[in-house]
């Protein structure tokens, strides 16, 4: 055999090896592409979806669950809790249950927790989107018991609990965490930066031991390279793709990502400080036209800020008709009565928002010219964007019609309606006592009497004040392999189950 | 040449430090970090946290006089994303950049020089039309549209290569392959110019009447004299790929410094940001350097006294 001969059979023989590992997955271990990877692995930053699908309930777990399509909680890692006052709960925790570290799950590890993802010496989302102004102190009753007070009643502690995950006493304070350690189902194994995350499966687990040994997660910002993954046995599922790139029924699942796309109203600044106007402008639009056109046909058209699966959403409310002649109409009579229905008004976007985001603005926009409105379309960078999307407003702003996407993915309306439409809400053009009055009420009552209350804010919102433009409750694709046996849920627009996965047989 | 080297040094530097002082200043001109980081509905008093914690809330000057000091212990500051020292971040993501650049050159030069200067043999010939014609499409092909038809291509449909990633050399085929296309493209255009003109001038005429053979007078004659602009291309194309193959490394997934770039611009993550441009700076410096030595080893007319 020559030398050449060698090199070229070297060369093939490496070739074959390396594309039979490129291909090949071992049988319990699964592969995840992300469409962006994590900066930080740490617990107190879970509701962050980039987090959150990798470690949330795999690794580190939380006291209480949501259930999102009963619009409750389940007991985790606590088996039971009550509220003895206004203030004050009990929680009773599992017992037997150890971190992956070997430190014992107990009251003490709750409190430390509590205490860790509240500190202000971190900016934990945790804290800052969920336990900001609770004012929660935890207390050791017992070894399994943990009392918590709150300086305000909160009636949904256990639904912001759901938010909350339990990392080991041994998780630095006052500095993020690169290695989670959690009491979950899987162990962190490794993280290399830009490439992978891989989590193994933990034999030690307190529940039911899952079927799947390892996990590894890559990430693609690219949707049709994260689709081609799964198509060619790479990977097994990819998170989110683009719905050009949902191509095959069989492999590509539809799942609700908790997104309202809307349109806000400046109220306040003429012409849209008459509701005939901004009447006229839910009409005008015929949303339906964008389903499977620019919009994935299987988004729903929004009726309110949040979707059906939060507690408090109003499902008297229905879709606006397409109707141009009536929006014809109420701007003619608005005309009449002396509001300059003619003036120019901003329409703001901003690029990615949503996929297409950019073609349905120009659509909307032209939609609106269509029945005599002077519609100028503008889109913002993101922190432009921002900065016109929160207060203080510009005192020199003109009319706009502003672009938003909304995410409530913790199951309950407190989180939307207060920062949408209270007077001190961050995002809010409201300034309405009554309203205001309604929303801070509803925030302290529990159950149906909660949901009925919230009912009735969306239903001034949305009936009387008329101050948003409804669009569509957004849906994201998943590409499931043909290994797999799994259906995505909106649960899996910030969190993904290892456990929940099953191999086909 | 090491006086020659300690000028264009000392040069460097001053325009190592504008970049410096313009890259912190601009940065901070694009908005709040506290806006991207922290939920839309947090409290003014969790976002003055928020800044307190990171040194935002300080005069400008300030947080100017805090980075200097620690550039001269090499202390970039702590990344916003990562929660690391961002020096680290930028160092772990470079030498896969660097890589790429490593193996992508040397092929564009060596498909370059021979297929241009074959080209500049006969102009206008069967073979220079060809070259012409694939090295115009290689430079005017956008690499995003290459890369995607590469993974349905050679993934997909034929199954030969991995779609994306980093873990075995086959994994590297498809991003070097797209981002080779258009360095080349151009420069078998340079070579082609280059090698005309030398091809054309009297010593080559001579060599032709004194019959030396064809590949004599292309490779050891005219090529050595029509290297120079090539040289000076081919380090500019190089430059462009250290500063990040933002493309590749996004659709092929590739943990290179152009993507960490482009995400540490959107996320306002000031201390990567001012660490990758500086890292990418000095990557720059060091190849005009070996460009300029290369001139004198090319041509010995050129003296750097």
């Amino acid at each position: 055999m020559t030398i050449r001969t060698s090199i070229i059979l070297g060369i093939a023989t490496a070739a074959l090896m390396t594309a039979g590992q490129v291909s090949a997955q071992p049988s319990k271990a699964v592969t995840i592409v992300l469409p962006a990877g994590p900066d930080r692995l740490d617990p107190c930053e879970t509701p962050r979806s980039v987090i959150g699908r990798i470690i949330k309930q795999n690794v580190v777990e939380t006291l209480v669950e949501l259930d999102y399509a009963n619009r409750t909680t389940l007991p985790r890692l606590a088996d039971s809790w009550e509220q003895t006052s206004p203030t004050e709960w009990l929680f009773k925790l599992h017992p037997g249950i150890t971190f992956h570290d070997g430190a014992p799950f107990d009251a003490k590890s709750v409190i430390y927790s509590i205490e860790r993802t509240t500190d202000p010496a971190l900016t934990c989302i945790t804290r800052t989107k969920y336990f900001d102004g609770t004012d929660i102190k935890a207390t050791e009753v017992d070894a399994h018991t943990v009392k918590f007070v709150t300086g305000k009643p909160i009636p949904i502690l256990p639904t912001l609990l759901a938010q909350l995950a339990i990392a080991s006493p041994n998780t630095p304070k006052g500095k993020y965490t690169a290695q989670p350690i959690g009491t979950g189902p899987y162990t962190f194994d490794t993280w290399t930066q830009g490439e992978k995350v891989v989590l193994k499966r933990n034999d030690a687990y307190w529940g039911a031991k899952p079927v799947i040994e390892q996990a590894t997660y890559v990430w693609r910002s690219e949707s049709s390279v994260a689709a081609a993954m799964v198509e060619t046995g790479e990977a097994d599922l990819a998170f989110s793709i683009a719905p050009q790139d949902a191509t095959n029924p069989k492999t590509d699942k539809v799942y609700p990502n908790s997104d309202s796309a809307m349109f806000r109203l400046s109220v306040d600044i003429p012409p849209l400080n008459d509701v005939r106007v901004r009447k006229a402008i839910n009409l005008a639009i015929d949303r339906k036209a964008f389903l499977g056109s620019i919009i994935s046909p299987k988004a729903e058209l929004a009726t309110q800020q949040v979707g059906p699966s939060v507690l408090g959403f109003n499902p008297t409310l229905k879709p606006w008709d397409y109707d141009p002649e009536q929006a014809m109409a109420l701007l003619a009579e608005a005309k009449a009565a002396g509001v300059k229905v003619d003036q120019e008004i901003r329409m703001v976007g901003r690029p990615a928002m949503f996929s297409n985001s950019n073609e349905f603005v120009e659509a909307a926009a032209e939609m609106l010219r269509g029945v005599g409105f002077n519609i100028k379309l503008e889109n913002l960078e993101m922190s432009q964007w921002l900065e016109m999307a929160n207060k203080p407003f510009s005192p020199q702003r003109k009319p706009n019609i502003f672009l938003t996407m909304h995410d409530n993915n913790s199951g309950d309306a407190a989180f939307t309606a207060f920062f949408k439409y209270h007077s001190n809400g961050r995002q809010s053009e409201l300034h309405d006592p009554e309203l205001d009055a309604l929303i801070v009420n509803a925030g302290t009552q529990s159950g149906e009497q909660r949901a009925a209350e919230y009912n009735e804010v969306f239903r001034r919102i949305y009936q009387d004040i008329v101050s948003d433009v409804p669009l569509f409750y957004m849906v994201n694709y998943m590409r499931v392999g043909s290994r797999l046996d799994f259906t995505p849920t909106i649960a899996n627009a910030v969190e993904l189950q290892l456990a929940k996965l099953t191999l086909k047989p | 040449m090491g006086g020659f080297i300690f000028k264009r040094s000392l040069q460097s530097v001053f325009s190592l430090i504008a970049l410096i002082v313009l890259v912190f200043f601009l940065a901070r001109l694009t908005g709040s970090p506290a806006d991207l980081y922290l939920p839309q509905d947090a409290s003014p008093e969790v976002r003055f946290q928020f800044n307190e914690r990171l040194g935002f809330n300080d005069p400008l000057y300030v947080q100017f006089g805090r980075f200097l000091v620690g550039l001269l212990h090499f202390d970039m500051g702590e990344s916003l994303q990562f929660s690391r020292p961002a020096v680290d971040v930028v160092l772990n993501a470079f030498p896969t950049t660097l890589m790429l650049a490593a193996i992508t050159m040397p092929i564009v030069i060596i498909l370059s020089v021979i297929t241009g200067s074959l080209a500049a043999f006969r102009p206008g010939g069967v073979f220079d039309r060809l070259a012409s014609f694939i090295s115009l499409i290689g430079a005017s092909t956008p690499n995003f549209w290459v890369a995607i038809v590469g993974v349905l291509v050679f993934a997909v449909t034929f199954r030969i290569l991995p779609t994306s990633g980093t873990g075995t050399p086959l994994h590297w085929v498809l991003p070097v392959a797209v981002l080779t296309l258009r360095p080349t493209g151009v420069l078998v255009q340079v070579v082609r110019t280059s090698m005309i003109t030398a091809l054309s001038s009297a010593y080559v005429k001579t060599a032709k009447a004194r019959g030396v053979g064809s590949r004599a007078i292309i490779f050891v004659h005219a090529l050595r004299n029509g290297l120079l602009p090539v040289i000076t291309v081919a380090s500019d194309q190089a430059a462009g790929i250290v500063n990040g193959a933002v493309i590749v490394e996004t659709v092929f997934g590739f943990p290179g410094i152009g993507k960490l770039m482009i995400d540490s611009v959107m996320l306002r993550d000031f201390a990567v940001i001012q660490a990758a441009v500086l890292v990418t700076a000095l990557a720059v410096f060091i190849i005009n350097i070996l460009v300029d030595i290369t001139y004198a080893l090319v041509d010995p007319r050129i003296r750097y006294s």
